[in-house]
């Protein structure tokens, strides 16, 4: 069975996402103060994580740069400020996704919950190399030198989105639906903030990205890449 | 162009410290120039005076000289008489062409003497007789003393000087009356005269430009203070309200300065008294907005699982869930718009640019629209001279545009066509909706970006629309630098018209689609 761990000061709401969750055959473990978090976590690590941004104790922010610092788990932000300036904030703490309360509609939760949940690119096997990057598809890792890179599974799926079409250049729309699953969705700010991040994992200089190449006007592409 | 007499103008009415030199310079140029003239008058008559006097003692003197030998004379031949006649003229004349002092005899006779055989008319050196005016002669005859005029020398060689005539009646025995004239030059008295004229020229010349240059001096040590305060005042009124006027003496500008001082103190107590209490209402606004999100959230999710198992309950249940789910749509949309304004009236509203193709954007609206566009049984066109319009801007503000656009056409179009037009240029962008609905009043071609603003306010509302749609997209188009315009008609449908820079922070220099549309004066020449 898959765990969600919610984390929200709300009790109704708490309660309310347990019961949808639950409704749709997830396992929930329901937190209510951000200080308390990572107790329970390490206790019993979810396989995902929805985390509100304003918490007492300690805010969603700062909690999600905790558990990103132990751990590659999906981390969906909610919260209830819309503004770029949180998201933003929340996307570069490490943070995967991002609901903004109220949901257009609670499916939606739980299907983007199973998107970030699902193993992408299960399908394929084998290995891709972006210039001296290598992505083995089977065991999720990335190394350079023998060295492996620890990536988010959503910077994985990223890197792999683009590496496996190499030269193709993807808008940042066909991203969030291919690495999002969003359709119709302008929200380019979730694509902007992983990429950067992507960049300072795996460039050389992440100023001058030689591997995550902007095509300006249009999108981004794998640079210097080659599949097999 | 400007022309320099406007840039003089406007210098002219815009500078104190111009006006006041100019004004110093024009009149001590007048004050002197009437001192000078006076002066002159002065010393120009005494010269003259000296002159005069000595002039016409010489002159006493010689007639008297030469009368008393033709007295003397008195019975001799004509031949001897001749002879003292060339004599007198002779000896009374000194070169004047040699020497300054000397002096001509003109000896003309009087008009009224009775005719003589002989004619003793004479003159010195070939002095022309025309150079006695005949007004000094006509005054001569009548006079026993002697009289004078100012007179013009003319040579009979074409040399002409200045000079003064002193003539007075002489008789010549057996020839009558004559008149004995003695020509001096003035040469010298004009000569000192002009030094005179055009040292006091220089003089006032230098005056005139002393003042203005210590009215220069004196005008800006006034004005200094005047042009800070100036300064300051128009930096407070750009916004910075810590700036004072320096107060340091006691007299007038002080004065000012310590009053502009005091009013600047209430302003900017006044205005941060205002900015506090609006900082609180905005924040007000959106906390209200942000703490209703999440009961909203949990209303949200409960009314959906109770949707979902509306199959088992009873119609009247099942329809009650039906308008719960839907009014909390409606809640959550005016909750959603609610909190936009507030950031436009926070002003913290910020523009995300990327660069993306305009013609995409329209065809997804118009795509996600087309549910609605079927329900109302309503036709979208779309026309683009390029296929690509590229434009720098926030995508999702306008796309919210487009779609509050769109829907509202969409409302209002009456199961009618909607047209889009897409046109580009250097540096702006436009999208045309065209609806041939209800139209608008002209007069409310304004008043639809108002927020919750009703056409008719006894028609009910169109379902779905909170009613802050298009303030909406105004504030977005506007946030941009561009424009969103509205044209309507009853009847005839209307016409919204976006414009925005193709790079953001440019400007839209002209419209590329006309307000009235193209299409309605055809339209209402069928009618008619």
């Amino acid at each position: 069975m898959t765990l969600v761990m919610v984390v929200d000061d709300d009790q109704d709401l708490a309660e309310m996402l347990g019961i949808v969750l639950t409704g749709a055959g997830i396992d929930v473990d329901l937190v209510s103060r951000g200080d308390e978090v990572m107790e329970i976590f390490r206790n019993n690590p979810p396989d995902l994580v929805l985390l509100d941004v304003m918490l007492p104790g300690l805010d969603g922010i700062e909690v999600c740069k905790l558990i990103r610092a132990e751990s590659m788990v999906p981390i969906v932000m909610l919260s209830a400020k819309g503004d770029t300036h949180d998201i933003v904030k929340g996307l570069e703490a490490g943070a995967d996704d991002y609901m903004i309360k109220p949901f257009k509609h609670p499916s939606e939760l739980v299907a983007r919950i199973r998107t970030r949940l699902r193993r992408a690119n299960s399908g394929l096997s084998g290995q891709l190399t972006v210039a001296d990057l290598a992505i083995d598809l089977v065991a999720h890792q990335v190394t350079r030198g023998g060295k492996v890179i620890p990536l988010t599974r959503l910077e994985f799926d990223l890197l792999v989105a683009l590496a496996k079409e190499p030269g193709r250049v993807f808008t940042r729309d066909a991203l969030l639906s291919e690495v999002w699953g969003y359709h119709h969705s302008t929200d380019t700010r979730l694509v902007n903030v992983h990429v950067q991040r992507l960049r300072a994992k795996v460039e050389h200089d992440p100023e001058r990205p030689e591997l995550v190449v902007t095509v300006r006007g249009v999108g981004y592409k794998a640079g210097g890449s080659s599949g097999s | 162009m400007i022309s320099p007499d406007s840039v003089k103008d406007s210098r002219f009415r815009n500078s104190l410290a111009f006006k006041v030199i100019f004004w110093a310079v024009f009149l001590s140029l007048g004050i002197v120039w009437l001192t000078e003239s006076a002066l002159y008058a002065k010393i120009s008559d005494g010269i003259r005076k000296v002159k005069v006097d000595s002039s016409i003692a010489e002159s006493q003197s010689a007639v008297f000289n030469a009368q008393y030998r033709l007295v003397l004379s008195q019975g001799s031949t004509e031949k001897t008489i001749q002879q003292i006649i060339d004599d007198v003229v002779v000896n009374s004349t000194t070169m004047i062409g040699s020497s300054v002092n000397g002096r001509e005899v003109v000896l003309l006779q009087s008009g009224s003497n009775p005719q003589s055989a002989n004619d003793y008319q004479r003159t010195s050196n070939l002095v022309a007789p025309s150079s006695i005016p005949a007004s000094l002669r006509s005054l001569v005859r009548k006079s026993k003393k002697p009289e004078w005029a100012e007179i013009t020398v003319s040579y009979l060689g074409g040399n002409q000087i200045p000079g003064l005539a002193v003539g007075q009646n002489i008789t010549i025995p057996k020839a009558g009356n004559y008149e004995m004239y003695l020509v001096f030059s003035l040469v010298n008295q004009n000569e000192t005269l002009n030094l005179v004229k055009s040292s006091l020229a220089l003089a006032g010349l230098v005056l005139v430009l002393l003042i203005g240059l210590v009215m220069w001096l004196v005008v800006r040590q006034a004005i200094k203070p005047v042009q800070e305060a100036a300064r300051v005042a128009e930096q407070f009124t750009a916004g910075d309200l810590t700036q004072r006027m320096k107060v340091t003496s006691k007299d007038e500008i002080a004065r000012l300065g310590i009053a502009f001082n005091e009013m600047a103190l209430s302003l900017e107590r006044q205005i941060s008294k205002l900015e506090a209490l609006s900082h609180v209402q905005q924040r007000f606004v959106s906390d209200v907005s942000h703490e209703l999100r999440t009961p909203l959230t949990t209303l949200r999710m409960a009314s959906e699982v109770i949707h979902t198992a509306r199959d088992s309950f009873d119609p009247v249940i099942a329809r009650s869930t039906e308008l719960l789910v839907a009014q909390l749509d409606r809640f959550e949309r005016l909750l959603e718009d609610l909190l936009e304004v507030s950031r436009f009236d926070a002003d913290v509203a910020v523009l995300e640019l990327v660069e993306f193709d305009l013609v995409t954007l329209v065809d997804r609206c118009v795509l996600d629209l087309t549910l609605l566009a079927t329900e109302n049984s309503v036709v979208i066109e779309r026309s683009h001279e390029n296929d690509v319009v590229l434009v720098r801007a926030d995508i999702r503000r306008v796309e919210r545009i487009l779609r509050n656009l769109l829907s509202n056409g969409i409302e209002h179009s009456q199961s009618h066509l909607i047209r889009i037009r897409i046109v580009q240029s250097e540096s702006a962008v436009a999208v045309g909706i065209r609806d041939y609905g209800i139209g608008l009043d002209p007069e409310d071609a304004f008043r639809v970006f108002d927020r919750f603003w009703r056409g008719d306010p006894s028609r009910a509302r169109v379902k779905g629309g909170t009613g802050l749609g298009l303030s909406i997209a105004l504030e977005d188009a506007r946030l941009h630098n561009g424009e969103l315009e509205a044209w309507g008609r009853p009847g005839a449908g209307s016409h919204f018209v976006l414009t925005l820079p193709r790079y953001s922070g440019g400007i839209i220099e002209s419209r590329l689609i006309k307000l009235q549309p193209e299409d309605y004066l055809s339209t209402s020449t069928i009618e008619i």
